[in-house]
């Protein structure tokens, strides 16, 4: 019996020494793998309460279950929304080592989140607008070039189309039957990537304000030859019996009278090729929807295209507001 | 003859078709220097198509038109009539003043720019000189005040009266009125016939198409009846009203009129 008690004992001693060495020292695994039972469980600070009792260790010990136990306790804290905590977690690992990257991320993170969310937006803001700033500076530029040519490409249509002389009226039907029976984003590559194999290359900016320019002054020639055709015919014929030639009629007293009524639905269309501008992006401009574009796949950070959709807006309401002053002033004549 | 009894305008066998429809019909008219005319006619009968029959508005499949003895309006090519150069169709228009029923006044000028146009535009006046012409035509016909108002401001009498005045700027040698009192309430027409009268008094040559027989009968050195694209009788006024009382279709027309 007595033999038997002794091995018992030293069986026990044993066993204390193994658990011992389990718990003071080296074996972790089964630590970390019932937290996370706990933590599927849903028993978070249960979870909690194992990591901490992995202790900072010793200088020159391994270190490596520490930084474990308290960047895993840091993104418990971080779901509890208790970043204070989660901080305070990864502090410990930063006190020991300050160089330690995870847990400078991880506090920076939390921080930037601390943040309210209009300090982020605004910082976002500061950081795009530039290159928005730029594309919107080009989006500008294509559509005043375009607001200039495609007004003197319509006229020219226009007149073309009321001609008598049927070469020159079909001529300019057919520049309208082509350019707006197919889409400008068609007519854009055709010009930048079509031309060029005919021997005809241009600047992305060339081509773009010619795709642009052909394409409203298609649009622009029916609401022109709309406008000249709905003045009253007596203006013509009593233009005429003063003895004016028909380009005189014309540039005197037809086409002054169009002006008013053509102001709305030109604007209309000046407020679709604001627009219609981010259709260049893919000819490599880079205006304002291609800037935005590559902010958002930059930083994946969707207050780009916010910020450029209030610069439409912007740029829209602008517009509208000139184009009604316009409308107001070519009409004056009949408010008086 | 001489160039003093040489008539002002002449126009030979003027024939001018819609498609089937012929409105004016081989009509041929002689004007003197000085002459006024009046032509009446029922409704459709080719009155304004003779008018504008003179000054090109239409172009005529027959006759000719004679302008202070020249052929004028059209061209032979070919063995084809064909209207004259844009130019000198121009240049006879600006010789013929022409004044609409609805005055057709250019709503986007002034008054003023309005008689200054054609001095302006067509003859290349310098605008101190078509303003100096304009200013003086408007005080002719009594419009001085409404100088540099639009057009849609005026009632109809004073936009007709713009409208001889626009015309007149150019110092025309033959006015053309076609109904010029027919879209006025009554109690505008007055004003109208008195500039026309005053016109007339001045020694203008005139050819006015109106439904105011008693106006045609103070001011018309001839009036003429006309139906169906053809004249159907032609005198004095009171030739005219005595060859209405044989004459059934114009005494009816006379009758519905007074
Ligand atoms: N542009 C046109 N196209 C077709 N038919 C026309 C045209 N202009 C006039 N007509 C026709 O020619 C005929 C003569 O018309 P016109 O206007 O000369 O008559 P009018 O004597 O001036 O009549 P009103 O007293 O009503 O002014 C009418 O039958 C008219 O319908
Ligand atoms: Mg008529």
């Amino acid at each position: 019996m007595r033999y038997n008690i002794g091995r018992v004992l030293l069986a026990l001693l044993f066993l204390w020494m193994m658990t011992g060495n389990c718990l003071g020292a080296v074996d972790y695994d089964h630590l970390f793998r019932q937290s996370s039972d706990l933590m599927a469980q849903g028993d978070l600070d249960g979870a909690l309460a194992l990591l901490k009792k992995v202790p900072t260790p010793a200088p020159g010990e391994d270190a490596g279950a520490f930084v474990s136990s308290r960047m895993q306790a840091a993104r418990i804290h971080a779901s509890q929304k208790a970043p204070d905590k989660a901080i305070a977690d990864c502090q410990e690992v930063l006190t020991l080592f300050p160089d330690n990257s995870e847990a400078r991320n991880f506090v920076a993170a939390l921080k930037e989140q601390a943040k309210p969310a209009w300090h982020t937006v605004l910082s976002d803001t500061i950081r795009f607008l530039p290159s928005l700033a730029k594309g919107a500076l080009t989006t500008l530029l294509l559509v005043l070039c375009t607001m200039l040519v495609s007004p003197l490409g319509g006229l020219l249509v226009a007149l073309g189309r009321i001609s008598t002389l049927r070469p020159i009226s079909g001529l300019c039907w057919l520049i309208i039957w082509f350019f707006r029976g197919t889409p400008l984003l068609l007519q854009l590559f055709f010009i930048y990537y079509g031309l060029p194999s005919l021997g005809i290359t241009m600047s992305p900016l060339a081509a773009a304000v010619l795709g642009l320019g052909l394409n409203y002054s298609a649009y622009l020639g029916e609401i022109i030859r709309g406008a000249i055709q709905s003045i009253d015919h007596g203006q013509m014929e009593a233009a005429k019996a003063i003895g004016m030639s028909y380009g005189q009629a014309m540039r005197r007293i037809i086409i002054p009278q169009t002006y008013k009524r053509l102001m709305p639905p030109i604007g209309n269309e000046f407020i679709a090729l604001i627009k219609d501008t981010a259709l260049v992006s893919t000819i490599a401009m880079v205006e304002l929807m291609r800037a935005a574009d590559q902010l958002f796949n930059t930083y994946f950070n969707i207050t780009a295209l916010a910020l450029a959709a209030v610069i439409y807006l912007l740029l829209t309401t602008i517009f509208t507001f000139i184009f009604e002053k316009i409308e107001y002033r070519a009409g004056i004549y009949e408010h008086r | 003859m001489s160039i003093a009894n040489q008539p002002l305008l002449e126009l030979k066998n003027i024939t001018k078709r819609f498609k089937d429809l012929t409105a004016v019909n081989g009509v041929n008219l002689t004007v003197a220097s000085g002459e006024k005319l009046v032509i009446i006619g029922p409704s459709g009968s080719g009155k304004s198509t003779l008018l504008r029959s003179i000054n090109m508005l239409e172009e005529i499949e027959e006759g000719t038109i004679n302008f202070e003895g020249r052929e004028v309006g059209y061209v032979l090519r070919n063995g084809k009539r064909h209207p004259d150069r844009p130019q000198a169709i121009s240049a006879l228009r600006a010789e013929i003043g022409m004044v609409f029923q609805h005055f057709h006044l250019f709503p986007h000028m002034t008054v003023l720019g309005n008689v200054m146009e054609g001095p302006l535009t067509v003859q290349r006046k310098t605008a101190d000189e078509a303003r100096s012409i304009a200013i003086d035509i408007l005080e002719k016909v009594g419009l001085s005040d409404k100088r540099d108002v639009f057009p849609a401001t005026l009632s109809g009498g004073q936009k007709q009266r713009v409208a001889i005045a626009r015309a007149l700027a150019m110092r025309p040698k033959l006015m053309l009125f076609d109904e010029p009192t027919s879209a006025l309430d009554p109690e505008l027409v007055g004003e109208v016939f008195d500039t026309i009268h005053t016109l007339a008094d001045e020694g203008m040559t005139m050819i006015i198409v109106t439904h105011h027989m008693g106006f045609a009968r103070e001011l018309a050195d001839r009036v003429i009846f006309m139906e169906s694209g053809s004249f159907l009788a032609q005198g004095t006024p009171e030739e005219l009203f005595s060859i209405a009382h044989d004459n059934e279709r114009i005494r009816g027309f006379l009758n519905r009129l007074l």
